[in-house]
């Protein structure tokens, strides 16, 4: 199970939910969100290390080195930061 | 170049910059230099829906026994929604589209427009439902100073293009004697009136609408109005979409590659744009003011809503790669996102809003075997 740090020091595992922004809230983590399906950009977070997967194409703009939680999911452990 | 309607210059589409490069001629997608204009427009006919749709009768009952302050608060709030969709249902069109030069974006821009006239008509559609006089209602509009004042703000930065394009386009750049006045116009001058015309939009966008769409929804966390709620979730769903439009050309324009004179002005124009920010943010607060000034609301009152205007300006400034100015980081009305999520927009599946329901779906791949256990 991939690893979710974040700059925070809360840690957690990614532990087969739909997506990492759910992984987050689980953890009680304070996110932003809207559309939950990759158009409106409320959630992006800052990618720090490791990589993440598309589980399709988001339509909102994403910045280099940021991603949208609500359509990803970890592909390795990873280090995030939140807004 | 002077715009023309069909642009007789043999061009590549995809060298063309998105804006002040040959007007367009071939409105073509087989070949899209930025296809997320296309993805766009695909979404937005996804979510295509009307306001007859929606059954508001209820809330004509809830409306007649709001308090006052109340009536005040959501009428108020839905005639600065009226103005807002006035605007956006025409401007786009009339001020970007003869600029624009690739025809993704052209059609996005339509699309775009398009859907805010819809968001007008089911103003009226609510109108009528919870107001015998719904003439009062919109008469009121242009009378109210309140109002009066945000539209100056959100119609400036249109205007100030449209007039110059129009110079532009007539006489070239360099300076012209009009009706006795003198103006001066260059192209650089109004791809800096662009930039700051997309900023303004943005601002409009992402966090004017956003104001009122908590003011909407604060109603519906009471079960009061409710089918007004329903039409704002889906007005906020369009509203995403458009929002993120505008801040994909923003950042592409402040990038530079599309068109390196716009990337200049974008970083030239980094302090007009957090002045644009923080102005729409302060009048917002005022018009929180004016919105709760016989009283507050249970689950909102003046202080939070201007809590959630710095909350979100700081949000649309940093989605634009601008630092954020308030301190403000946490959501002072987290139910609002409940609200804000697409696809709670629907209930019931035969309500046929899903944004992932397609139409016409076929499959059109048949096996022979598929008849197997046919006989005639």
């Amino acid at each position: 199970m991939p690893k979710v740090r974040l700059t925070s020091g809360v840690e957690l595992e990614f532990d087969s939910q739909a997506n990492l922004l759910d992984a987050l809230e689980q953890a009680k983590q304070p996110m932003n969100y809207q559309c939950r399906e990759g158009f409106c950009g409320a959630c992006r977070c800052t990618l720090v290390s490791g990589s993440i997967r598309y589980l399709y194409e988001p339509l909102a703009f994403v910045r280099k080195g940021e991603f949208l939680p609500c359509c990803s999911v970890p592909d390795s452990d990873i280090d995030i930061e939140l807004p | 170049m002077a715009y023309t309607t069909f642009n007789r210059t043999i061009n590549d589409q995809m060298k063309e910059p998105m804006f002040f490069g040959n007007p367009v001629n071939v409105s073509r997608y087989d070949q899209q230099k930025y296809p997320i204009f296309e993805k766009l427009i695909e979404k937005q006919l996804s979510f295509f829906w009307r306001p007859e749709e929606i059954d508001v009768s209820k809330d004509r009952i809830d409306y007649q026994n709001l308090p006052e302050h109340e009536k005040h608060i959501f009428i108020s709030n839905l005639k600065y929604q009226t103005l807002l969709d006035s605007v956006q249902g025409r401007s786009p069109n009339v001020a970007l589209l003869p600029l624009v030069s690739i025809p993704e974006l052209e059609t996005w821009i339509e699309t775009w427009a398009f859907s805010e006239t819809i968001h007008s008509r089911s103003y009226t559609h609510i109108v009528r439902n919870i107001s015998s006089e719904p003439h009062k209602v919109f008469d009121d509009i242009m009378l109210n100073e309140n109002i009066m004042e945000r539209a100056d703000d959100v119609t400036r930065y249109y205007d100030e293009l449209i007039d110059s394009f129009n110079l532009y386009n007539l006489c070239g750049a360099g300076s012209h004697t009009v009706n006795g006045e003198t103006k001066s116009v260059s192209l650089r001058d109004l791809k800096k009136k662009l930039y700051l015309c997309l900023l303004s939009v943005n601002v409009l966008e992402a966090i004017r609408f956003y104001v009122s769409f908590a003011c909407s929804f604060a109603f519906a966390e009471r079960e009061l109005m409710e089918g007004n709620a329903k039409i704002i979730r889906l007005i906020a769903r369009d509203e995403a979409l458009h929002l993120t439009g505008t801040q994909h050309m923003l950042n592409i324009l402040a990038a530079g590659e599309d068109d390196p004179e716009m990337g200049e002005i974008a970083k030239e124009c980094q302090q007009d744009a957090i002045a644009i920010f923080q102005k729409a943010a302060e009048q917002e607060k005022a018009w929180a003011a004016y919105l709760f000034k016989d009283g507050s609301m249970i689950g909102l009152n003046k202080d939070i809503l201007c809590q959630y205007v710095e909350y979100i300006t700081n949000i649309r400034m940093q989605a634009i790669g601008l630092k954020s100015i308030y301190s403000t980081t946490q959501n002072p009305i987290p139910w609002i996102n409940a609200w804000l999520v697409s696809d709670n927009v629907q209930v019931a599946p035969q309500e046929a809003e899903i944004s992932s329901y397609l139409v016409g779906q076929i499959d059109n791949q048949v096996d022979t075997d598929e008849f197997d256990d046919f006989d005639l």
